[in-house]
Protein backbone atom coordinates (compact mmCIF):
# COMPACT_ATOMS: atom_id res chain seq x y z
CA UNK A 1 0.00 0.00 0.00
CA UNK A 2 1.31 3.42 -0.96
CA UNK A 3 2.38 5.93 1.67
CA UNK A 4 -0.14 8.83 1.86
CA UNK A 5 2.70 11.27 1.11
CA UNK A 6 2.99 9.77 -2.41
CA UNK A 7 -0.65 10.59 -3.15
CA UNK A 8 -0.41 14.03 -1.54
CA UNK A 9 2.71 14.86 -3.56
CA UNK A 10 0.74 14.23 -6.78
CA UNK A 11 -1.63 17.08 -5.95
CA UNK A 12 0.67 19.68 -4.46
CA UNK A 13 4.18 20.59 -3.53
CA UNK A 14 5.53 19.65 -0.12
CA UNK A 15 5.97 22.82 1.90
CA UNK A 16 8.06 21.64 4.81
CA UNK A 17 7.14 20.48 8.25
CA UNK A 18 5.00 21.60 11.14
CA UNK A 19 6.90 20.50 14.23
CA UNK A 20 7.29 17.81 15.39
CA UNK A 21 6.33 15.62 12.43
CA UNK A 22 3.42 16.91 10.32
CA UNK A 23 4.26 17.26 6.63
CA UNK A 24 2.51 20.09 4.79
CA UNK A 25 1.31 19.95 1.16
CA UNK A 26 -0.08 23.02 -0.55
CA UNK A 27 -2.98 22.00 -2.76
CA UNK A 28 -5.10 24.12 -5.06
CA UNK A 29 -8.70 24.50 -3.85
CA UNK A 30 -10.02 23.10 -7.15
CA UNK A 31 -8.20 19.78 -6.61
CA UNK A 32 -9.02 19.17 -2.97
CA UNK A 33 -12.04 16.94 -3.61
CA UNK A 34 -10.14 14.85 -6.13
CA UNK A 35 -7.31 14.37 -3.61
CA UNK A 36 -9.60 13.36 -0.76
CA UNK A 37 -11.49 10.96 -3.05
CA UNK A 38 -8.23 9.28 -3.99
CA UNK A 39 -7.22 8.94 -0.34
CA UNK A 40 -10.55 7.29 0.49
CA UNK A 41 -10.28 5.01 -2.56
CA UNK A 42 -6.77 3.96 -1.57
CA UNK A 43 -7.23 3.35 2.15
CA UNK A 44 -11.00 2.90 2.54
CA UNK A 45 -13.42 5.06 4.46
CA UNK A 46 -12.69 3.10 7.63
CA UNK A 47 -9.12 4.41 7.73
CA UNK A 48 -9.19 8.08 6.71
CA UNK A 49 -10.58 10.96 8.73
CA UNK A 50 -10.12 14.69 9.20
CA UNK A 51 -8.50 15.35 12.54
CA UNK A 52 -9.06 19.10 12.51
CA UNK A 53 -9.34 22.10 10.19
CA UNK A 54 -7.33 25.16 11.16
CA UNK A 55 -8.24 28.46 9.55
CA UNK A 56 -5.60 31.22 9.67
CA UNK A 57 -6.12 34.78 8.51
CA UNK A 58 -3.20 36.19 6.46
CA UNK A 59 -4.22 39.79 5.72
CA UNK A 60 -0.69 40.70 4.57
CA UNK A 61 -1.10 38.22 1.66
CA UNK A 62 -4.82 38.87 1.15
CA UNK A 63 -5.48 35.18 1.85
CA UNK A 64 -7.10 32.90 4.35
CA UNK A 65 -5.19 29.69 4.92
CA UNK A 66 -7.24 26.55 5.51
CA UNK A 67 -5.14 23.73 6.93
CA UNK A 68 -6.86 20.35 6.79
CA UNK A 69 -5.15 17.85 9.08
CA UNK A 70 -5.82 14.38 7.73
CA UNK A 71 -5.22 11.18 9.60
CA UNK A 72 -4.74 7.83 7.86
CA UNK A 73 -4.91 4.90 10.29
CA UNK A 74 -1.80 2.78 10.07
CA UNK A 75 0.42 5.72 9.08
CA UNK A 76 1.85 7.56 12.04
CA UNK A 77 1.92 11.32 11.64
CA UNK A 78 -1.04 13.42 10.54
CA UNK A 79 -0.73 15.15 7.16
CA UNK A 80 -1.57 18.79 6.61
CA UNK A 81 -3.26 19.87 3.38
CA UNK A 82 -2.87 23.61 3.02
CA UNK A 83 -5.37 25.47 0.88
CA UNK A 84 -5.18 29.22 0.29
CA UNK A 85 -8.39 31.09 -0.52
CA UNK A 86 -8.75 34.80 -1.31
CA UNK A 87 -9.64 36.84 1.76
CA UNK A 88 -12.26 38.99 -0.01
CA UNK A 89 -14.14 35.95 -1.34
CA UNK A 90 -13.07 32.93 0.71
CA UNK A 91 -14.66 29.98 -1.06
CA UNK A 92 -13.56 26.41 -1.51
CA UNK A 93 -15.28 23.10 -2.21
CA UNK A 94 -16.59 21.18 0.78
CA UNK A 95 -15.31 17.66 1.46
CA UNK A 96 -17.94 16.79 4.03
CA UNK A 97 -19.83 14.45 1.67
CA UNK A 98 -16.63 12.42 1.14
CA UNK A 99 -15.29 12.66 4.69
CA UNK A 100 -18.08 13.35 7.21
CA UNK A 101 -15.44 13.95 9.87
CA UNK A 102 -14.81 17.33 8.25
CA UNK A 103 -18.20 18.59 9.42
CA UNK A 104 -17.18 20.28 12.64
CA UNK A 105 -14.02 21.76 11.10
CA UNK A 106 -15.93 23.30 8.20
CA UNK A 107 -18.65 24.63 10.49
CA UNK A 108 -16.06 26.26 12.71
CA UNK A 109 -13.92 27.76 9.93
CA UNK A 110 -17.09 29.21 8.39
CA UNK A 111 -18.24 30.61 11.71
CA UNK A 112 -15.02 32.23 12.89
CA UNK A 113 -13.35 33.21 9.59
CA UNK A 114 -16.13 33.28 7.01
CA UNK A 115 -14.76 30.55 4.73
CA UNK A 116 -17.62 29.24 2.56
CA UNK A 117 -17.40 25.50 1.91
CA UNK A 118 -19.44 25.10 -1.25
CA UNK A 119 -21.66 22.05 -1.18
CA UNK A 120 -21.88 21.74 2.62
CA UNK A 121 -25.62 21.84 3.29
CA UNK A 122 -25.10 22.08 7.05
CA UNK A 123 -23.22 25.41 6.97
CA UNK A 124 -24.93 27.97 9.17
CA UNK A 125 -24.17 30.85 11.51
CA UNK A 126 -23.93 31.13 14.44
CA UNK A 127 -22.43 27.80 15.46
CA UNK A 128 -20.06 28.87 18.20
CA UNK A 129 -19.84 32.65 17.88
CA UNK A 130 -22.44 34.64 19.89
CA UNK A 131 -25.53 35.78 17.98
CA UNK A 132 -24.74 39.52 18.38
CA UNK A 133 -21.39 39.09 16.60
CA UNK A 134 -22.68 36.72 13.91
CA UNK A 135 -25.66 38.98 13.11
CA UNK A 136 -23.26 41.83 12.27
CA UNK A 137 -21.50 39.61 9.74
CA UNK A 138 -18.26 39.86 11.73
CA UNK A 139 -15.72 37.05 11.91
CA UNK A 140 -13.85 37.06 15.23
CA UNK A 141 -10.69 35.27 14.18
CA UNK A 142 -9.93 37.67 11.37
CA UNK A 143 -7.03 39.86 12.36
CA UNK A 144 -8.98 43.10 11.80
CA UNK A 145 -11.66 42.06 14.32
CA UNK A 146 -11.09 44.06 17.50
CA UNK A 147 -12.15 42.61 20.84
CA UNK B 1 -30.64 13.69 7.51
CA UNK B 2 -32.49 16.96 7.15
CA UNK B 3 -34.30 15.41 4.16
CA UNK B 4 -35.15 12.37 6.27
CA UNK B 5 -36.70 14.75 8.76
CA UNK B 6 -38.79 16.39 6.04
CA UNK B 7 -40.00 13.10 4.61
CA UNK B 8 -40.85 11.44 7.91
CA UNK B 9 -43.65 12.45 10.21
CA UNK B 10 -42.14 14.48 13.00
CA UNK B 11 -44.66 14.29 15.79
CA UNK B 12 -42.35 15.50 18.50
CA UNK B 13 -39.54 17.98 18.85
CA UNK B 14 -37.76 17.56 22.15
CA UNK B 15 -35.18 20.16 23.12
CA UNK B 16 -32.71 18.53 25.48
CA UNK B 17 -30.79 21.36 27.06
CA UNK B 18 -29.23 23.86 27.11
CA UNK B 19 -28.90 23.95 30.91
CA UNK B 20 -27.90 21.15 33.18
CA UNK B 21 -26.33 21.65 36.59
CA UNK B 22 -24.65 18.24 36.89
CA UNK B 23 -22.59 18.21 33.71
CA UNK B 24 -20.43 21.03 32.42
CA UNK B 25 -21.08 23.68 29.82
CA UNK B 26 -24.35 24.05 27.98
CA UNK B 27 -25.46 22.46 24.72
CA UNK B 28 -28.84 21.83 23.15
CA UNK B 29 -29.90 18.65 21.41
CA UNK B 30 -33.02 19.21 19.31
CA UNK B 31 -34.47 15.76 19.02
CA UNK B 32 -37.00 15.18 16.23
CA UNK B 33 -39.04 12.05 16.77
CA UNK B 34 -41.94 10.13 15.31
CA UNK B 35 -43.60 8.78 18.44
CA UNK B 36 -40.81 7.03 20.34
CA UNK B 37 -38.42 6.75 17.40
CA UNK B 38 -35.78 9.42 16.85
CA UNK B 39 -35.64 10.66 13.25
CA UNK B 40 -32.99 13.31 13.57
CA UNK B 41 -31.01 15.25 16.15
CA UNK B 42 -29.69 18.74 15.69
CA UNK B 43 -26.80 19.70 17.93
CA UNK B 44 -27.01 23.39 18.83
CA UNK B 45 -23.87 24.94 20.34
CA UNK B 46 -22.65 28.44 21.05
CA UNK B 47 -24.03 29.03 24.53
CA UNK B 48 -20.64 29.33 26.08
CA UNK B 49 -18.25 30.70 23.46
CA UNK B 50 -15.47 32.30 25.48
CA UNK B 51 -13.21 33.36 22.64
CA UNK B 52 -10.15 31.64 24.11
CA UNK B 53 -8.39 31.32 20.74
CA UNK B 54 -8.79 35.05 20.06
CA UNK B 55 -7.69 35.93 23.58
CA UNK B 56 -4.59 33.80 23.14
CA UNK B 57 -3.50 36.02 20.25
CA UNK B 58 -3.45 39.10 22.47
CA UNK B 59 -1.72 37.53 25.47
CA UNK B 60 1.81 36.27 25.94
CA UNK B 61 2.65 32.60 25.52
CA UNK B 62 2.98 32.20 29.27
CA UNK B 63 -0.33 33.85 30.15
CA UNK B 64 -1.91 31.65 27.51
CA UNK B 65 -0.64 28.61 29.37
CA UNK B 66 -3.02 29.44 32.22
CA UNK B 67 -5.76 30.48 29.82
CA UNK B 68 -5.79 27.30 27.72
CA UNK B 69 -5.86 25.09 30.78
CA UNK B 70 -9.16 26.79 31.62
CA UNK B 71 -10.69 25.49 28.39
CA UNK B 72 -11.86 22.54 30.45
CA UNK B 73 -12.08 22.04 34.18
CA UNK B 74 -12.07 18.26 34.13
CA UNK B 75 -9.18 17.76 31.75
CA UNK B 76 -7.12 20.90 32.32
CA UNK B 77 -3.74 19.19 32.65
CA UNK B 78 -3.86 17.62 29.19
CA UNK B 79 -4.64 21.06 27.70
CA UNK B 80 -1.65 22.53 29.49
CA UNK B 81 0.50 19.54 28.52
CA UNK B 82 -0.29 19.63 24.79
CA UNK B 83 0.08 23.43 24.64
CA UNK B 84 3.35 23.29 26.61
CA UNK B 85 4.75 20.68 24.23
CA UNK B 86 3.82 22.90 21.28
CA UNK B 87 5.78 25.77 22.88
CA UNK B 88 8.70 23.43 23.53
CA UNK B 89 8.69 22.42 19.87
CA UNK B 90 8.85 26.07 18.79
CA UNK B 91 11.52 26.91 21.38
CA UNK B 92 13.51 23.73 20.81
CA UNK B 93 13.53 22.85 24.51
CA UNK B 94 13.25 19.44 26.11
CA UNK B 95 11.88 18.67 29.58
CA UNK B 96 13.98 16.65 31.99
CA UNK B 97 13.38 12.94 32.42
CA UNK B 98 11.91 13.40 35.91
CA UNK B 99 9.56 16.11 34.61
CA UNK B 100 8.33 13.79 31.84
CA UNK B 101 7.41 11.14 34.39
CA UNK B 102 5.68 13.66 36.65
CA UNK B 103 3.70 14.98 33.68
CA UNK B 104 2.43 11.47 32.96
CA UNK B 105 1.49 11.07 36.62
CA UNK B 106 -0.66 14.22 36.55
CA UNK B 107 -2.25 13.19 33.24
CA UNK B 108 -3.13 9.71 34.41
CA UNK B 109 -4.55 10.92 37.72
CA UNK B 110 -6.72 13.22 35.65
CA UNK B 111 -7.83 10.33 33.43
CA UNK B 112 -8.82 8.31 36.52
CA UNK B 113 -10.95 11.05 38.04
CA UNK B 114 -12.51 11.96 34.70
CA UNK B 115 -13.51 8.35 34.01
CA UNK B 116 -14.84 7.98 37.56
CA UNK B 117 -16.90 11.13 37.13
CA UNK B 118 -18.50 9.79 33.98
CA UNK B 119 -19.12 6.38 35.55
CA UNK B 120 -20.88 8.13 38.41
CA UNK B 121 -22.93 10.23 35.99
CA UNK B 122 -23.93 7.14 34.01
CA UNK B 123 -24.92 5.41 37.27
CA UNK B 124 -27.14 8.38 38.10
CA UNK B 125 -28.68 8.46 34.63
CA UNK B 126 -29.58 4.79 34.70
CA UNK B 127 -31.21 5.38 38.09
CA UNK B 128 -28.55 3.94 40.38
CA UNK B 129 -28.06 6.90 42.72
CA UNK B 130 -26.27 4.96 45.46
CA UNK B 131 -23.58 3.92 43.02
CA UNK B 132 -23.25 7.54 41.90
CA UNK B 133 -22.50 8.57 45.47
CA UNK B 134 -20.08 5.70 46.12
CA UNK B 135 -18.07 6.43 42.97
CA UNK B 136 -18.01 10.16 43.71
CA UNK B 137 -16.77 9.39 47.24
CA UNK B 138 -13.89 7.38 45.84
CA UNK B 139 -13.18 9.99 43.20
CA UNK B 140 -12.32 12.31 46.09
CA UNK B 141 -9.29 10.12 46.77
CA UNK B 142 -7.98 10.93 43.31
CA UNK B 143 -8.71 14.63 43.73
CA UNK B 144 -6.65 14.51 46.93
CA UNK B 145 -3.85 12.75 45.06
CA UNK B 146 -3.94 15.44 42.40
CA UNK B 147 -3.74 18.09 45.13
CA UNK B 148 -0.72 16.38 46.70
CA UNK B 149 1.04 16.28 43.34
CA UNK B 150 0.13 19.65 41.82
CA UNK B 151 -1.04 21.75 44.75
CA UNK B 152 -4.60 21.99 43.52
CA UNK B 153 -7.56 19.64 43.34
CA UNK B 154 -8.86 20.80 39.99
CA UNK B 155 -6.84 23.38 38.06
CA UNK B 156 -3.33 22.04 38.30
CA UNK B 157 -1.35 24.79 36.51
CA UNK B 158 1.43 22.26 36.70
CA UNK B 159 3.13 22.59 33.33
CA UNK B 160 5.79 24.98 32.09
CA UNK B 161 8.00 24.74 28.99
CA UNK B 162 11.03 22.70 29.99
CA UNK B 163 9.50 20.94 32.98
CA UNK B 164 6.86 21.14 35.68
CA UNK B 165 6.17 23.66 38.42
CA UNK B 166 6.33 21.46 41.54
CA UNK B 167 8.24 18.36 42.50
CA UNK B 168 7.34 15.66 44.99
CA UNK B 169 9.36 14.38 47.94
CA UNK B 170 9.45 10.96 49.56
CA UNK B 171 6.54 11.73 51.91
CA UNK B 172 4.27 12.75 49.03
CA UNK B 173 5.38 9.79 46.97
CA UNK B 174 4.41 7.27 49.65
CA UNK B 175 1.13 9.11 50.32
CA UNK B 176 0.25 8.88 46.62
CA UNK B 177 1.03 5.16 46.59
CA UNK B 178 -1.21 4.67 49.63
CA UNK B 179 -4.08 6.39 47.85
CA UNK B 180 -3.64 4.23 44.75
CA UNK B 181 -3.59 1.08 46.86
CA UNK B 182 -6.82 2.14 48.52
CA UNK B 183 -8.50 3.03 45.25
CA UNK B 184 -7.66 -0.04 43.18
CA UNK B 185 -9.85 -2.66 44.94
CA UNK B 186 -12.78 -0.27 44.84
CA UNK B 187 -12.42 0.22 41.10
CA UNK B 188 -12.41 -3.57 40.62
CA UNK B 189 -15.58 -3.77 42.71
CA UNK B 190 -17.30 -1.21 40.48
CA UNK B 191 -16.19 -3.02 37.34
CA UNK B 192 -17.78 -6.25 38.60
CA UNK B 193 -20.89 -4.27 39.43
CA UNK B 194 -21.08 -2.74 35.96
CA UNK B 195 -20.55 -6.15 34.39
CA UNK B 196 -23.13 -7.97 36.47
CA UNK B 197 -25.84 -5.54 37.50
CA UNK B 198 -28.99 -6.18 35.43
CA UNK B 199 -30.17 -2.53 35.62
CA UNK B 200 -26.93 -1.19 34.21
CA UNK B 201 -26.70 -3.92 31.60
CA UNK B 202 -30.24 -3.43 30.34
CA UNK B 203 -29.75 0.33 29.98
CA UNK B 204 -26.34 0.21 28.31
CA UNK B 205 -26.02 -3.01 26.32
CA UNK B 206 -26.80 -2.61 22.60
CA UNK B 207 -27.80 1.02 23.11
CA UNK B 208 -26.20 3.64 20.85
CA UNK B 209 -24.37 1.18 18.60
CA UNK B 210 -21.56 2.72 16.48
CA UNK B 211 -20.02 0.50 13.83
CA UNK B 212 -16.20 0.75 13.53
CA UNK B 213 -16.42 2.21 10.02
CA UNK B 214 -18.85 4.91 11.18
CA UNK B 215 -16.68 5.75 14.19
CA UNK B 216 -13.66 6.41 11.96
CA UNK B 217 -15.57 8.02 9.10
CA UNK B 218 -17.08 10.60 11.43
CA UNK B 219 -13.81 11.22 13.25
CA UNK B 220 -15.02 10.04 16.66
CA UNK B 221 -12.27 9.76 19.23
CA UNK B 222 -11.12 8.28 22.52
CA UNK B 223 -13.18 5.66 24.34
CA UNK B 224 -15.89 5.96 21.65
CA UNK B 225 -13.66 4.76 18.82
CA UNK B 226 -11.88 2.27 21.10
CA UNK B 227 -15.28 0.98 22.23
CA UNK B 228 -15.93 0.22 18.56
CA UNK B 229 -12.84 -1.95 18.24
CA UNK B 230 -10.31 0.55 16.82
CA UNK B 231 -7.03 0.81 18.76
CA UNK B 232 -6.56 4.53 18.23
CA UNK B 233 -4.64 5.94 21.18
CA UNK B 234 -2.16 8.78 20.69
CA UNK B 235 -0.18 7.68 23.76
CA UNK B 236 0.81 4.58 21.81
CA UNK B 237 0.75 5.92 18.23
CA UNK B 238 2.80 9.04 18.86
CA UNK B 239 4.22 8.68 22.38
CA UNK B 240 4.85 11.95 24.19
CA UNK B 241 6.27 12.78 27.63
CA UNK B 242 7.32 9.41 29.11
CA UNK B 243 4.65 7.22 27.49
CA UNK B 244 7.28 5.40 25.45
CA UNK B 245 8.94 4.20 28.65
CA UNK B 246 5.92 3.33 30.77
CA UNK B 247 4.28 -0.03 30.05
CA UNK B 248 0.53 0.07 29.37
CA UNK B 249 -2.07 -1.56 27.16
CA UNK B 250 -4.42 0.21 24.77
CA UNK B 251 -7.88 -0.84 25.85
CA UNK B 252 -10.24 -1.87 23.06
CA UNK B 253 -13.75 -3.32 23.30
CA UNK B 254 -15.66 -4.73 20.37
CA UNK B 255 -19.28 -4.36 21.50
CA UNK B 256 -19.64 -0.93 19.80
CA UNK B 257 -22.40 0.11 22.27
CA UNK B 258 -22.69 2.37 25.32
CA UNK B 259 -21.68 -0.53 27.56
CA UNK B 260 -18.44 -1.09 25.61
CA UNK B 261 -17.57 2.58 25.88
CA UNK B 262 -18.03 2.39 29.64
CA UNK B 263 -15.95 -0.77 29.90
CA UNK B 264 -13.14 0.90 27.94
CA UNK B 265 -13.14 3.67 30.53
CA UNK B 266 -13.20 1.28 33.47
CA UNK B 267 -10.37 -0.85 32.13
CA UNK B 268 -8.41 2.31 31.29
CA UNK B 269 -8.86 3.39 34.90
CA UNK B 270 -7.17 0.19 36.04
CA UNK B 271 -4.37 0.73 33.48
CA UNK B 272 -3.93 4.31 34.68
CA UNK B 273 -3.63 3.21 38.31
CA UNK B 274 -0.91 0.79 37.24
CA UNK B 275 0.83 3.53 35.24
CA UNK B 276 0.75 5.92 38.21
CA UNK B 277 2.21 3.21 40.41
CA UNK B 278 4.94 2.55 37.83
CA UNK B 279 5.81 6.26 37.66
CA UNK B 280 6.02 6.53 41.45
CA UNK B 281 8.25 3.48 41.75
CA UNK B 282 10.48 4.33 38.78
CA UNK B 283 10.71 8.11 39.17
CA UNK B 284 14.07 9.23 37.75
CA UNK B 285 16.34 11.41 39.85
CA UNK B 286 17.22 14.95 38.84
CA UNK B 287 15.62 18.35 38.45
CA UNK B 288 12.01 18.60 37.36
CA UNK B 289 11.08 22.16 38.20
CA UNK B 290 11.98 24.74 35.59
CA UNK B 291 13.34 28.17 36.47
CA UNK B 292 10.56 30.31 35.05
CA UNK B 293 12.59 33.54 35.23
CA UNK B 294 15.04 32.18 32.72
CA UNK B 295 12.48 31.29 30.08
CA UNK B 296 12.65 33.41 26.91
CA UNK B 297 9.92 36.05 26.55
CA UNK B 298 10.07 36.28 22.75
CA UNK B 299 9.59 33.17 20.63
CA UNK B 300 11.24 32.40 17.28
CA UNK B 301 9.11 32.02 14.16
CA UNK B 302 7.61 28.60 13.67
CA UNK B 303 4.56 26.41 14.07
CA UNK B 304 3.78 23.26 15.99
CA UNK B 305 0.96 20.73 15.87
CA UNK B 306 0.92 18.62 19.01
CA UNK B 307 -1.47 15.97 20.20
CA UNK B 308 -2.30 14.13 23.36
CA UNK B 309 -4.77 11.52 24.53
CA UNK B 310 -7.21 13.34 26.80
CA UNK B 311 -9.72 11.29 28.84
CA UNK B 312 -12.28 11.95 26.08
CA UNK B 313 -9.98 11.35 23.12
CA UNK B 314 -7.30 12.97 21.04
CA UNK B 315 -6.72 16.64 21.82
CA UNK B 316 -4.80 18.71 19.30
CA UNK B 317 -3.14 22.11 19.46
CA UNK B 318 -1.84 24.14 16.56
CA UNK B 319 0.35 27.02 17.72
CA UNK B 320 1.95 29.44 15.28
CA UNK B 321 4.55 32.00 16.17
CA UNK B 322 5.37 34.94 13.93
CA UNK B 323 8.18 35.95 16.31
CA UNK B 324 7.65 38.08 19.41
CA UNK B 325 5.94 37.51 22.74
CA UNK B 326 2.40 36.62 21.54
CA UNK B 327 1.27 33.73 19.35
CA UNK B 328 -0.07 34.49 15.88
CA UNK B 329 -2.64 31.69 16.02
CA UNK B 330 -3.67 29.07 18.57
CA UNK B 331 -6.15 26.44 17.46
CA UNK B 332 -7.55 24.02 19.99
CA UNK B 333 -9.45 20.96 18.79
CA UNK B 334 -10.98 19.23 21.78
CA UNK B 335 -12.22 15.64 21.40
CA UNK B 336 -15.73 16.60 22.52
CA UNK B 337 -16.02 18.83 19.46
CA UNK B 338 -15.78 15.81 17.15
CA UNK B 339 -17.56 13.43 19.49
CA UNK B 340 -20.65 15.57 19.95
CA UNK B 341 -21.13 17.44 16.70
CA UNK B 342 -20.15 14.67 14.30
CA UNK B 343 -22.16 12.04 16.16
CA UNK B 344 -25.73 13.04 15.32
CA UNK B 345 -26.09 9.98 13.09
CA UNK B 346 -25.90 7.70 16.14
CA UNK B 347 -29.25 8.82 17.53
CA UNK B 348 -31.29 8.06 14.41
CA UNK B 349 -33.55 5.08 15.05
CA UNK B 350 -33.06 5.10 18.82
CA UNK B 351 -35.99 5.41 21.18
CA UNK B 352 -36.31 8.83 22.81
CA UNK B 353 -35.49 7.40 26.25
CA UNK B 354 -32.15 6.09 24.94
CA UNK B 355 -30.95 9.53 23.80
CA UNK B 356 -29.76 10.73 27.24
CA UNK B 357 -27.78 7.60 28.05
CA UNK B 358 -26.24 7.47 24.57
CA UNK B 359 -25.32 11.13 24.79
CA UNK B 360 -23.82 10.59 28.25
CA UNK B 361 -21.82 7.59 26.99
CA UNK B 362 -19.91 10.06 24.78
CA UNK B 363 -18.64 11.66 28.01
CA UNK B 364 -19.88 15.09 27.02
CA UNK B 365 -17.86 17.87 28.49
CA UNK B 366 -20.98 19.98 28.57
CA UNK B 367 -23.81 20.68 30.91
CA UNK B 368 -27.16 20.32 29.32
CA UNK B 369 -30.03 18.20 30.33
CA UNK B 370 -31.77 18.47 33.64
CA UNK B 371 -35.08 19.82 32.39
CA UNK B 372 -36.63 18.88 29.12
CA UNK B 373 -39.64 20.42 27.41
CA UNK B 374 -41.71 17.80 25.65
CA UNK B 375 -43.84 19.37 22.95
CA UNK B 376 -46.73 17.46 21.47
CA UNK B 377 -47.12 19.17 18.09
CA UNK B 378 -50.47 17.57 17.33
CA UNK B 379 -52.11 18.71 20.52
CA UNK B 380 -49.88 21.79 21.00
CA UNK B 381 -49.16 20.77 24.58
CA UNK B 382 -45.91 21.49 26.41
CA UNK B 383 -44.78 19.48 29.37
CA UNK B 384 -41.59 19.94 31.41
CA UNK B 385 -40.01 16.73 32.62
CA UNK B 386 -36.74 15.95 34.31
CA UNK B 387 -33.87 14.39 32.42
CA UNK B 388 -33.86 11.58 34.96
CA UNK B 389 -37.52 10.74 34.38
CA UNK B 390 -36.88 10.59 30.66
CA UNK B 391 -33.93 8.28 31.18
CA UNK B 392 -35.96 6.07 33.50
CA UNK B 393 -38.75 5.87 30.89
CA UNK B 394 -41.24 7.49 33.24
CA UNK B 395 -42.47 9.76 30.48
CA UNK B 396 -45.23 8.85 28.09
CA UNK B 397 -44.72 10.72 24.84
Amino acid sequence: MRDPSEILAKYGAEEGLIKPSTRVYQVDASRIRELVQELVREYGENRVFVSTIVGIDRPQDGKIEVDIFIEVLGFKPAYCIKVLVPRDDPRMPSIVDILPSALVGELEAHDVLGVVFEGNVYLRRPVFVPEEIASKGAYPLRKDFKV
Amino acid sequence: MAEAREKATVTLEIPIGPQHPALHEPILLRVFADGEEVIDVEVVTGYNHRGIEKLCESNSYYRDLFLVSRTCGICNTIHADVYTRALEQILGREPSQRARYLRVLALELERIHSHLLLAATIAEIVGFDTLFMLIMRDRELVMKAKEILTGCRVHADYYMPGGVRRDIDEVKRSRLLEILNKLEPRVHKYITLFEEDPTINSRLLEVGVIKPVDAVKHGLLGPIVRGSGIDYDIRKLEPYDAYDEIPFNVIVEKGCDSFSRMMVRWRETVESIEMCRYVLTHLPQGEAVVDEKRLPRAFPKGAAFTRGEAPRGELTYYVESAGGPNPYRVKIRTPSLNNLINSRFVYVGLSVADVPVTFASFDPCISCMERIVVIDRRRQVKKIVSFRDLALRRVRV
